[in-house]
């Protein structure tokens, strides 16, 4: 008995001496500490600076009326109504329009052609044109919208006044999320975590790449202690590392919402619940894959690409049932995946633990898989220490 | 011809450092491969087909399943069955499906009697391209449905069918997407995130690749080899680094619009040319960071810091007119949001003439630069 009460006690020892000596560096490392702060704590502030407004409105529009009868000026008078389109030039002619638009004066025109009163006279189709500027998705957006709210109310109104022709179905669209389409919304709820994984593996890449060429070893125990376990090493340098990323954590997931008046659905008990699991497995996922990184610098060189690739690889975006097959599997090497997916319906959609069950269980599957490769390379890391093997020279 | 040779041996220099240190190559051209072959084949289908959307059918008659099918059949949407609203709205909260349709109980019921039923959708706008797809692709169906019910109410009212359209759809609007025709996702992003990426990877790399000279301690050599000419110590490195990266913004161009024949509104010249430039631009960026701050990880950091937010400030996705005022100007500072005006049409030779002002940046830190590499001043720590 005394045996295990020994190895227990020095087990705890290892662990909270490795503890110490992790936190001592990190803290005396201002390049790490730079990361953690300024890209912890400013990013998310950036980014939701950047995209404040996050909706595009009034989008100015040429409008080229060959019809000039009462419904096309009404038609123009509502459009230019809605909070989509502003009607910033009246032209003569196609020709004039195109050359504001090639300008980028207009985002899109809109085109009466001359028979557009006669035909809705005559009882025919009456078609006007609208040319939308696809440089970006959100001029297109805007104009589509814009002029098709316009002409459904006409149609009905037409109907209404010839034969007094209701609609037989009527719908009601509510979109209770994010109830404008609002561009800061959808993406700030997917970056937030992003941010997290992303800091956090740079800084401990650093960190790696530090001790590497300091001819240290972030795998070997300090002198002073005595056991070679490498689940103490494992435990007592993420410990660190968790500490450090809860605080950033709750900042970034609860804090920085608030400030920024954005939804917050979700309970603060389960997102908490929700970030602890996520910023375990995070540690996990950063210890195994920095092992690669030899020296202070690399990560950035090697890795700085993959954040926008993680951040498509949510799902937040381009929608996950559309993922070629390969870079779904592929998605789930990251904990950002299902963290963000997660921390999306949670806080932004109102979701509780249970709905969100499918992303816990991958994390949950991905802390342990991580948490062995962690071990791993520690392992090796150690093997290789002892036999002199050079395993990494990039 | 003292300057060519010392221009040449620190090239040659350059190139054996290439040849020791892999992460040169991984940097460049294996990353730049990889967000290619990412970008391309992750978007591969241009805009997303099958989109679930959850139906709540409350109602079961012949004309809501009718409906259901008829939804299932569009292109956009997948028509996933739910029994209650309870669990759709779950599976909405958890990402399952963007968007519910309620079809109340009675529905053909009501129909039938003119009594007006309504149907519900709720829609996801998280996810923001399969909820603006499915609201679309459910708005479009719940009015064809409206159209297909006053169609039978007509036809039996005696209406010859030649007449009917004009009747139903007194309006149509006709519309025509300029510079991108089949609204292609694709096209959309890997048109800005490629190039954004070699802005990246090149203000990244040769931060790196200067910075490192400061870091190892090798700068006087460097200034040796070059003649003790930070100028010629600074061009030979650049020379090569121009090289290869215009090497792969025109393979890049060329992969974007002859191979994958995306849309371009100027002409394949423009872009060869954009892409030198921006490869020159990024590269003066590089070099004014570093000059200015002469200590390799906090010239990286910010370099990293920068290129990162430069995606975000082109503009590409949201329009530079919806971000704060005080930021519209700094976007001006990326060199990619001038190769974006220049890729969309606009006032090219003013931007282009932007992108040779980014080109003298470098002459502003030389001398800083200079004092680093030869006096190696600058905070350790």
């Amino acid at each position: 008995m005394r045996g295990t009460d020994n190895y227990l006690k020095r087990w705890l020892r290892d662990t909270l001496g490795i503890f110490n000596t992790e936190l001592r560096n990190i803290l005396h490392d201002g390049g790490v500490m730079i990361i953690f702060i300024a890209a912890g704590f400013f990013y998310p502030i950036l980014y939701n600076f950047v995209y404040k407004n996050g909706i595009l409105e009034d989008t100015p529009i040429a409008v080229v009326d060959n019809a000039d009868c009462s419904d096309s000026r009404r038609m123009i008078r509502e459009m230019d109504a809605t909070r989509e389109i502003d009607i910033a030039f009246k032209c003569v002619s196609m020709e004039e329009a195109r050359e504001l638009f090639d300008q980028r004066k207009v985002n899109g025109i809109i085109y009466f052609p001359s028979d557009f009163g006669d035909a809705i006279a005559r009882s025919q189709t009456a078609t006007f044109s609208i040319y939308a500027d696809m440089s970006s998705f959100l001029y297109y957006k805007n104009l589509l919208m814009g002029a098709e709210f316009v002409m459904l109310h006409e149609i009905n109104d037409i109907k209404m006044e010839r034969y007094s022709l209701e609609n037989p179905v009527v719908y009601e669209d509510i979109n209770p999320y994010n109830r404008a389409f609002s561009y800061s919304i959808f993406l700030i709820s997917a970056i937030l975590m992003l941010i997290i994984q992303q800091v956090m593996f740079y800084g401990m890449s650093m960190s790696v790449g530090t001790m590497r060429e300091e001819n240290r070893s972030f795998a070997s125990l300090p002198d002073s202690y005595t056991g070679h376990g490498v689940g103490r090493v494992v435990i007592g340098r993420g410990a660190v590392y968790w500490l450090i990323f809860m605080i950033i954590g709750i900042y970034v997931t609860c804090i920085v919402p608030a400030l920024f008046r954005f939804p917050q659905r979700g309970n603060y008990w389960e997102i908490l619940i929700l970030l602890s699991l996520f910023v375990t497995v995070c540690v996990f996922f950063c210890m195994s894959w920095s092992t690669l990184v030899t020296r202070r610098e690399s990560a950035f060189l090697l890795f700085l690409f993959m954040s926008p690739v993680c951040l498509f690889l949510t799902g937040f975006s381009w929608p996950v049932t559309a993922f070629p097959a390969f870079w779904k599997y592929f998605s789930y090497l990251f904990p950002s995946t299902f963290g963000c997916q997660a921390f999306i319906n949670m806080n932004t959609a109102g979701a509780e633990l249970g709905i969100i069950a499918p992303q816990l269980r991958a994390l949950c599957v991905q802390g342990i898989v991580y948490f062995v490769l962690a071990c791993v390379a520690v392992y090796v890391e150690n093997f290789a220490l002892k036999h002199k093997i050079d395993i990494l020279s990039v | 011809m003292e300057f060519w040779k010392n221009i040449s041996s620190v090239v040659k220099r350059e190139l054996r450092i290439w040849a020791r240190r892999p992460i040169y190559f991984l940097g460049t051209v294996a990353v730049m491969a990889f967000c290619t072959v990412f970008y391309l084949s992750f978007l591969r289908d241009g805009v997303p087909s099958d989109v679930p959307i959850a139906v709540v059918d409350m109602d079961g008659s012949s004309t809501s399943r009718n409906f259901c099918r008829q939804l299932d059949a569009t292109q956009l949407g997948k028509v996933v069955h739910y029994d209650d609203f309870t669990s759709a709205r779950e599976a909405m909260q958890g990402g399952k499906v963007t968007s519910v349709c309620v079809i109340p109980e009675g529905f053909n019921c009501d129909l039938q009697s003119r009594r007006q039923p309504q149907i519900s959708f709720y829609v996801n706008g998280l996810y923001f391209l399969g909820g603006s797809l499915a609201w679309k692709d459910l708005l479009t169906m719940v009015n064809l449905c409206s159209g297909a019910v006053q169609r039978e109410v007509m036809r039996m009212q005696g209406v010859p069918d030649s007449q009917m359209y004009g009747l139903l759809r007194p309006v149509d609007v006709d519309v025509h997407q300029i510079g991108n025709a089949t609204m292609n996702y694709g096209a959309y992003l890997a048109n800005m995130m490629i190039p954004g990426m070699l802005q990246m990877v090149i203000i990244i790399v040769l931060v790196y690749s200067l910075g490192a000279e400061l870091k190892y301690g090798t700068s006087r050599h460097l200034l040796d080899v070059a003649g003790g000419d930070v100028f010629t110590a600074v061009t030979g490195k650049l020379a090569l680094y121009t090289l290869l990266f215009t090497l792969i913004s025109w393979t890049e161009v060329i992969i974007l619009y002859k191979w994958m024949h995306f849309p371009l509104a100027g002409s394949l010249g423009t872009m060869l040319l954009a892409g030198f430039l921006l490869v020159l631009a990024s590269e003066s960026v590089a070099v004014l960071i570093i000059g200015c701050v002469p200590v390799c990880r906090f010239a990286l950091s910010i370099g990293a810091l920068y290129s990162v937010l430069g995606l975000s400030l082109t503009g590409f996705t949201l329009p530079v007119e919806a971000m704060p005022a005080g930021l519209r100007g700094l976007t001006y500072m990326y060199p990619l949001r001038h190769y974006y005006e220049i890729y969309v049409n606009v006032d090219v030779t003013g931007h282009v003439l932007a992108l040779l002002l980014f080109c003298f940046l470098p002459f502003l830190v030389m001398r800083r630069l200079e004092h680093a590499y030869r006096y190696l001043d600058y905070a350790r720590n």
